[in-house]
């Protein structure tokens, strides 16, 4: 498969302050990609990047196979879906008519709104107030108006932060969906959980490093003890390594009787970022 | 250029105007200024100073002001961020926003001579002055609008432009006499030109004042250039 966002050496500055040091990263089509980091880690700036609004220091950047020079031509803003940080909709009109404005600049057919809203759920808003809609309905417009076009590649900025889980987990049905159609999807978070159970893979961002990129999967296994830990009745905890020595030393306590319960450590995403980073993740 | 997205930002910028009383408020002060007036009719008509007071009103307020109005909104909305992330160009948003100011601008001014019955107007050079005007208050707004974040930040340039350009054939009426400098210059200046037309029937008045619109003009697109710049 070929890769949909390439990243040489990338960084970028504002004034003396470095906000990205210095990144290279593949990120392969259909693929959905999480980067994770706490506030001030340059998740934003990386976006901004990506889709052109900022000018990168230094490095290379190649999105869909074009350069930054490219990214604000009609062709290349078609192919991109883009849900940032503090997008925003025209409060004083209709959930129709802000669809309406993005399909006609996007050169959508109009039939695509009754769609996206359907996708969303949200298909009797449509002729409400945006001004009267509750956060969560917001977002959920804000992204049905990122996909209008069908973009080949979304950039999600913590699309779902401060969301009740009835919406989220809606978000994350719709970028399933999206995903298994072929599109492939770039998503800023805090989230552990989400970025464990929406991302194919997720990368470690700290300081404006990268410090770790693999499969969630991969990353548990790799930053675990692969130590067993035996609970007897009486207590006590019995640490034995991931080793064929250790199988005999079980099934003897087993066979006595005296195990309570039988433990790995599978540390989360969260237990990781501390690791790394030894910053909580808020 | 694209005129699908051209229309598709007049369209909705048009569905605001409808819903934004601050906006919506702006063309109402004229023709109520214009019934008044009308009232002061004495039977041949109203003088063209008075007309031109009623069009410099409209193009401050309506057509300065509106564009102003509408940049600024989405600046402190952050609703312009996602058109420019959209495949629309600042050229595009500015024209779709420009004809929504002209067609207000437009409504207004002919409610307005209806209702004074400025039969003065129906006259084809006053008719090319007013369209040449109508670019000049239309590339202040614009010039303004491109880097003013606020709403509330509109009045503070609005205010000097309304009483400069729009309210200039007045300044006569504030007792200078007619060889102070003040009135020497304000001669010059784009209202007072026209209202002059009206008896003189010269040609120069439209070139003067279209050189204050080209001035205009080049005003507005400094100010666009360096938004651009700004931006990159
Ligand atoms: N326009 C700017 N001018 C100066 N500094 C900036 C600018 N934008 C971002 N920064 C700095 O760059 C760093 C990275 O910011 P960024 O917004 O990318 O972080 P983030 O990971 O998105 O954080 P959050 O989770 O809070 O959204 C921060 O230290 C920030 O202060
Ligand atoms: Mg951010």
């Amino acid at each position: 498969m070929s890769n949909c966002i390439e990243i040489t050496a990338l960084q970028k500055t504002f004034g003396t302050k470095t906000a990205i040091a210095d990144i290279s990263l593949q990120i392969k089509e259909g693929e959905i990609f999480g980067l994770l980091g706490p506030s001030g880690a340059g998740k934003t700036t990386m976006i901004k990047m990506l889709t052109g609004e900022l000018n990168k220091t230094a490095g290379d950047i190649r999105v869909l196979g074009s350069t930054p020079d490219k990214f604000h031509q009609t062709s290349f803003k078609s192919q991109i879906g883009l849900l940032s940080d503090n997008s925003v909709l025209y409060e004083r009109l209709t959930v129709y008519d802000n669809l309406k404005l993005f399909a006609k600049l996007y050169n959508a057919p109009l039939n695509r709104i009754d769609e996206m809203l359907e996708m969303i759920d949200m298909l009797d808003a449509k002729k409400k107030v945006v001004s009267k809609l509750s956060k969560g309905m917001k977002q959920r417009i804000l992204l049905a108006k990122a996909l209008i076009h069908r973009p080949k590649l979304i950039f999600l900025d913590e699309p779902t932060s401060a969301l009740d889980p009835g919406n989220v987990a809606q978000i994350h049905r719709v970028l399933q969906k999206l995903n298994e159609a072929g599109s492939t999807i770039f998503i800023n978070t805090h989230n552990m959980e989400e970025a464990t159970t929406l991302c194919d893979r997720v990368a470690f961002l700290h300081e404006g490093e990268i410090k770790e990129c693999d499969t969630p999967e991969n990353l548990r296994y790799q930053y675990s003890s692969h130590m067993f830990y035996v609970e007897t009745f009486d207590g006590e905890i019995i640490q034995l390594p991931n080793e064929s020595e250790s199988a005999d030393k079980i099934a003897s306590l087993i066979k006595t009787g005296t195990v309570k319960a039988i433990q790995t450590d599978n540390p989360t995403l969260g237990d990781i970022f501390i690791k790394i980073t030894g910053k909580e993740l808020v | 250029m694209n005129a699908a997205r051209v229309m598709a930002i007049f369209e909705k910028d048009l569905k605001e105007f409808t819903k934004n009383t601050t906006i919506l408020f702006t063309p109402f002060i004229t023709i109520i200024l214009a019934i008044i007036y009308s009232r002061m009719e004495t039977g041949d008509g109203l003088p063209l100073i008075v007309v031109y007071a009623i069009v410099g009103i409209t193009y401050a307020s309506v057509t300065s002001g509106v564009m102003m109005i509408l940049m600024a909104e989405e600046n402190e909305k952050k609703t312009l961020r996602g058109l420019i992330m959209s495949p629309a160009s600042y050229v595009e948003i500015l024209l779709g926003k420009s004809l929504v100011t002209a067609l207000m601008t437009f409504i207004t001014l002919i409610i307005s001579f209806i209702i004074m019955e400025s039969t003065n107007m129906i006259d084809i050079q006053q008719i090319i002055g007013l369209l040449v005007l109508f670019f000049f208050f239309l590339f202040l707004g614009i010039a303004v609008g491109l880097f003013v974040k606020s709403v509330g930040m509109t009045t503070v340039y609005l205010m000097p432009i309304m009483f400069i350009f729009g309210f200039t054939s007045m300044i006569e009426f504030l007792g200078f006499s007619p060889d102070s400098i003040v009135i020497k210059i304000t001669d010059y200046m784009p209202i007072p030109q026209l209202v002059a037309m009206g008896e003189t029937e010269s040609w120069s008045a439209i070139g003067i004042v279209l050189i204050w619109t080209i001035v205009a003009g080049l005003l507005a697109f400094v100010c666009f250039q360096k938004v651009k710049k700004d931006r990159a």
